[in-house]
């Protein structure tokens, strides 16, 4: 789709399905970097813009670093003081630049690869008038843009949507924000767990009496970044449909109360609440009533010292029966407490006592295995370990693709892409870009300039 | 208005688990046809009802997902009712199916069955996809949060209560999530190669992918999660950022970096509320050292907990944000409706519904895309509704014939 890519340029993706597609990624954090993300499984080319002279968040902080009792700030050449990010209390261990021959650089954070592997990387300074003329060449370039800074930002550098529908009729631009770009609050800052809260998500999830579990990660960074991905994708099939670009005002929260349109409907009709005595109701379940529905606690514990944990529901009638033969204990089929859904419903404590009793000197796989064998839903509760290191399933799905980055370690695991489609296979690229790999073949070849040009960016610290 | 799937004519196959793609197709401008058992989709049975009464035409959560498609009722265990299915599937674009591996192909109608139709997009958002050694495995949303890893971040900082799955859903719209960007992906193939193809989508796949830090954290330091009340589960165990507010409710009080303005701002808020203590200290003016001492200490954060303390939730909401402080207040969902904000936002929808002779403010589609277009057009289907409409204009059946049908009870 993209026009005018020079007859010999060396696209330096591989393609596939959307080859043709570049979008402008000016995203950070986590919300923002998925929607691009995940059109580089199917070949499109995405050009990831970080400041000249500093480099996004994600690269050396971020999720997993080690966290250290003394953090110490440090300062970059020619930016600001940074920290690390503060919502995972984690810190740089060191700069991101080599301070001296031999000194490891760090530009790749493992993070860092998930968000952005397949991507291209480029350096730009968007606060000089210049850098923001080649903010303007590069959207008259692509057929997309994403950002997810706050609302002020993209209007302060000129690009309204008005500005941006100028300068290329064909492109889709998505702004991913807390709470949208219009509105009294769309100067509110959010980051997942913000909109978390202020959805009702985190409300929908806990034990009756206590406190909100919420979500212990963020739930609406990761799901919130699929849905923008979705949307950048609805985008682009629409502007190829009419040839015409249009902007997509997403704003997170309102994206996950479409994710609560149940709730939302009982409230309407029946007055009924989420903020009620009875809910969220745990791991059980309410709509439908059913039970046995719960985690149940097993034989062992985790490295951290929590317990390990199967979850059990049976649906059916039959699934009950069949526990009960399992469990030993077939006299519950007829014991007036537990013979009917509803009876087992209501004295769902004390079935949930016998099925922890039994399950709790028993491994959780094994529970798994055997309820599985008899027709039963159960479910570990498993960890990061037990999926990357164990599942069989994820196993043969190859869900874990090996990435190679020398800059964080070499070979790793990664989280790969779950769609799997049979004329038009999406892929997972190889690692993360480094800092401003692509500066050459975006400024050189797909803007066109000299060598001595884009020599004379960098003096001036344009790039 | 059009929507970025009209003109498109879907065949939903009725299972809990694929619903919301096709609510998204529908509200896009899509046709989509849900096929139903003769005892009505699943999605009917479960509830919550109009008035608590049971009923598969009151079903709350299925008016929710199901909104704008058409109900055509066929016992598709039976021949005559295959041959039907095969039929509208050989004029279809999309066919969205959720049945456990190998059960369409029992009944001939696999993706091989139905393939002379170049241009159909055939997606199957399973458990566990078509292959693997837990294939068959029975799965139903909460054990996907057990298996896919969110239960083992999520739930309180005792290690010994239970780990917490979100109600509502939630491993299903992240399967479908998916399986619709694949079908879209699809689409975008299709304009150019007028050709079709088959898509498999396991909810145990984009639920495992589906944990933020956990993975990464695992595989890079080796370490495990622990969970904590309310926020992120982490490697090492952290002080609280759920916290309650003077009128009973909880803030999260998401970590950030505090500039100067920002702090200068909270210090006179909380001077206001007299309970800055230490950190008058001039040393806290050092943004390097109040940072550390936030990120790793007690001080920061046991005055912020004060603040919140004494505080009303909204009112602390808003001052904060007014601050460039992005702590969220714990809404219910049914809060939304009274803030002005998505109303000014127009994120409401108003549906009529017949049923209960008033029309209902439905939540918009994720996004707000003129263009995109995805939002409720009408209300769900009653069961069966359209199964006369489908058989007589798209199938070209005489009366006669659906009658034979129903009277043998493969329609209804």
């Amino acid at each position: 789709m993209s026009a005018n890519i020079p007859v010999n340029a060396k696209i330096p993706v591989r393609p596939g399905v959307l080859s043709g597609i570049r979008v402008l990624d000016f995203t950070w954090k986590t919300v923002g970097p998925w929607a691009p993300r995940l059109l580089t499984h199917y070949g499109a080319e995405v050009i990831h813009v970080e400041r000249a002279g500093g480099y996004d968040d994600h690269r050396v902080n971020a999720t997993p670093s080690t966290v250290s009792d003394n953090p110490q700030p440090i300062r970059l050449p020619g930016t600001k003081k940074v920290y690390s990010d503060p919502q995972f209390n984690t810190v740089r261990e060191e700069p991101a630049v080599a301070q001296s021959p031999g000194e490891k650089k760090l530009y790749a954070a493992p993070y860092f690869n998930t968000l952005h592997n397949g991507k291209l990387a480029i350096s730009l300074n968007t606060k000089d008038p210049e850098g923001r003329k080649i903010v303007d060449q590069l959207i008259g370039k692509c057929d997309a843009l994403v950002e997810n800074f706050s609302a002020e930002v993209l209007p302060s550098w000129g690009l309204t949507w008005e500005r941006i529908h100028e300068l290329n009729p064909r492109l889709v631009y998505m702004s991913a924000s807390g709470f949208g770009h219009t509105g009294e609050w769309k100067g509110y800052r959010s980051f997942g767990p913000t909109a978390q809260a202020q959805s009702g998500m985190s409300l929908a999830s806990g034990l009756p009496g206590k406190p909100p579990a919420g979500w212990g990660f963020s739930y609406l960074d990761v799901m919130g970044g699929w849905m923008g991905g979705l949307a950048l994708i609805q985008g682009l099939l629409k502007a190829k449909q009419t040839g015409k670009g249009c902007y997509i005002d997403y704003s997170v929260t309102e994206g996950a109360m479409s994710m609560l349109g149940t709730y939302m409907l009982d409230y309407q009709v029946n007055g009924r609440r989420t903020r009620r005595p009875d809910f969220p109701p745990g791991n059980r379940s309410i709509f439908p009533a059913v039970a046995p529905h719960n985690t149940y606690r097993c034989a062992g514990k985790d490295r951290n010292g929590q317990d390990w944990w199967v979850f059990i529901a049976c649906e059916t009638q039959a699934q009950f029966e069949s526990l009960c033969g399992l469990i030993g204990q077939p006299n519950l089929v007829s014991d007036p407490r537990f013979a009917t859904n509803e009876a087992r419903v209501a004295n769902q404590d004390e079935l949930d006592a016998i099925i922890g009793r039994w399950t709790r000197a028993r491994r959780r796989y094994d529970i798994m295995r055997k309820c599985q064998t008899a027709g039963i839903i159960a479910a570990v509760v498993q960890s990061a370990e037990d999926r990357v290191e164990y599942d069989p399933q994820l196993q043969h799905r190859e869900m874990h693709p090996i990435i190679n980055n020398p800059e964080v370690g070499g070979d790793f695991p990664y989280e790969g892409y779950p769609v799997k489609l049979s004329r038009t296979p999406a892929f997972v690229h190889g690692r993360a870009p480094t800092l401003a790999e692509h500066n050459q073949y975006v400024y050189g070849e797909l803007l066109g300039m000299s060598a001595t040009e884009i020599a004379g960016l960098r003096e001036r610290g344009i790039i | 208005m059009s929507g970025v799937y009209e003109g498109l004519t879907v065949v939903e196959l009725a299972d809990r688990r694929n619903q919301w793609a096709g609510k998204l197709l529908s509200d896009g401008g899509a046709r989509v046809i849900q096929i139903e058992p003769i005892g009505g989709s699943p999605g009917r049975w479960c509830g919550p009802f109009v008035d608590d009464k049971v009923d598969p035409d009151r079903c709350l959560d299925y008016w929710w997902y199901n909104t704008g498609k058409q109900s055509v009722v066929l016992d598709v265990e039976r021949k005559p009712a295959q041959d039907l299915l095969k039929k509208l599937l050989s004029k279809a674009d999309i066919f969205l199916e959720s049945t456990p591996p190998g059960t369409l192909a029992k009944l001939d109608l696999d993706y091989a069955a139905v393939a002379d139709n170049k241009a159909l997009i055939y997606a199957s958002l399973t458990d566990f996809g078509q292959d693997g050694p837990w294939r068959d495995y029975q799965m139903n949303d909460a054990s996907h949060l057990a298996l896919g890893g969110q239960m083992s971040s999520t739930g309180y900082s005792d290690p010994a209560v239970t780990p917490i799955g979100g109600q509502g859903h939630q491993s299903w719209h992240m399967g479908c999530a998916f399986v619709l960007h694949g079908i879209t992906v699809a689409l975008f193939d299709r304009m150019t190669s007028g050709e079709g193809q088959y898509i498999d989508v396991a909810i145990h796949d984009v639920c495992a992918i589906g944990t933020e830090a956990a993975v990464p954290q695992w595989t890079y330091y080796g370490s495990t999660m622990h969970r904590q009340t309310g926020m992120h589960a982490n490697a090492k165990r952290q002080p609280p950022l759920q916290l309650p507010t003077a009128d009973g409710k909880y803030m999260i009080a998401v970590m950030q970096n505090f500039g100067p303005r920002v702090w200068e701002n909270l210090i006179k808020w909380m001077d206001e509320k007299g309970v800055t203590g230490e950190l008058h200290d001039p040393k806290y003016q050092n943004e390097a050292f109040r940072m550390s001492e936030y990120r790793t200490g007690n001080v920061v954060r046991d005055a912020i907990a004060r603040l919140i303390a004494a505080n009303n939730g909204e009112e602390c909401f808003h001052r904060a944000q007014s601050y460039g402080i992005s702590w969220g207040l714990v809404h219910a969902a049914e809060e939304n409706y009274d803030i002005p904000h998505y109303q000014q936002r127009n994120y409401w929808r108003s549906i009529e519904h017949p049923e209960i002779g008033r029309t209902i403010p439905y939540p918009r589609g994720p996004v707000a895309c003129d263009a995109i277009g995805i939002e409720p057009r009408r209300r769900a289907p009653h069961l069966g509704e359209h199964t006369r409409q489908v058989l007589t204009q798209d199938l070209g059946m005489s009366d006669n014939e659906i009658a034979v049908l129903a009277g043998s009870g493969v329609i209804r």
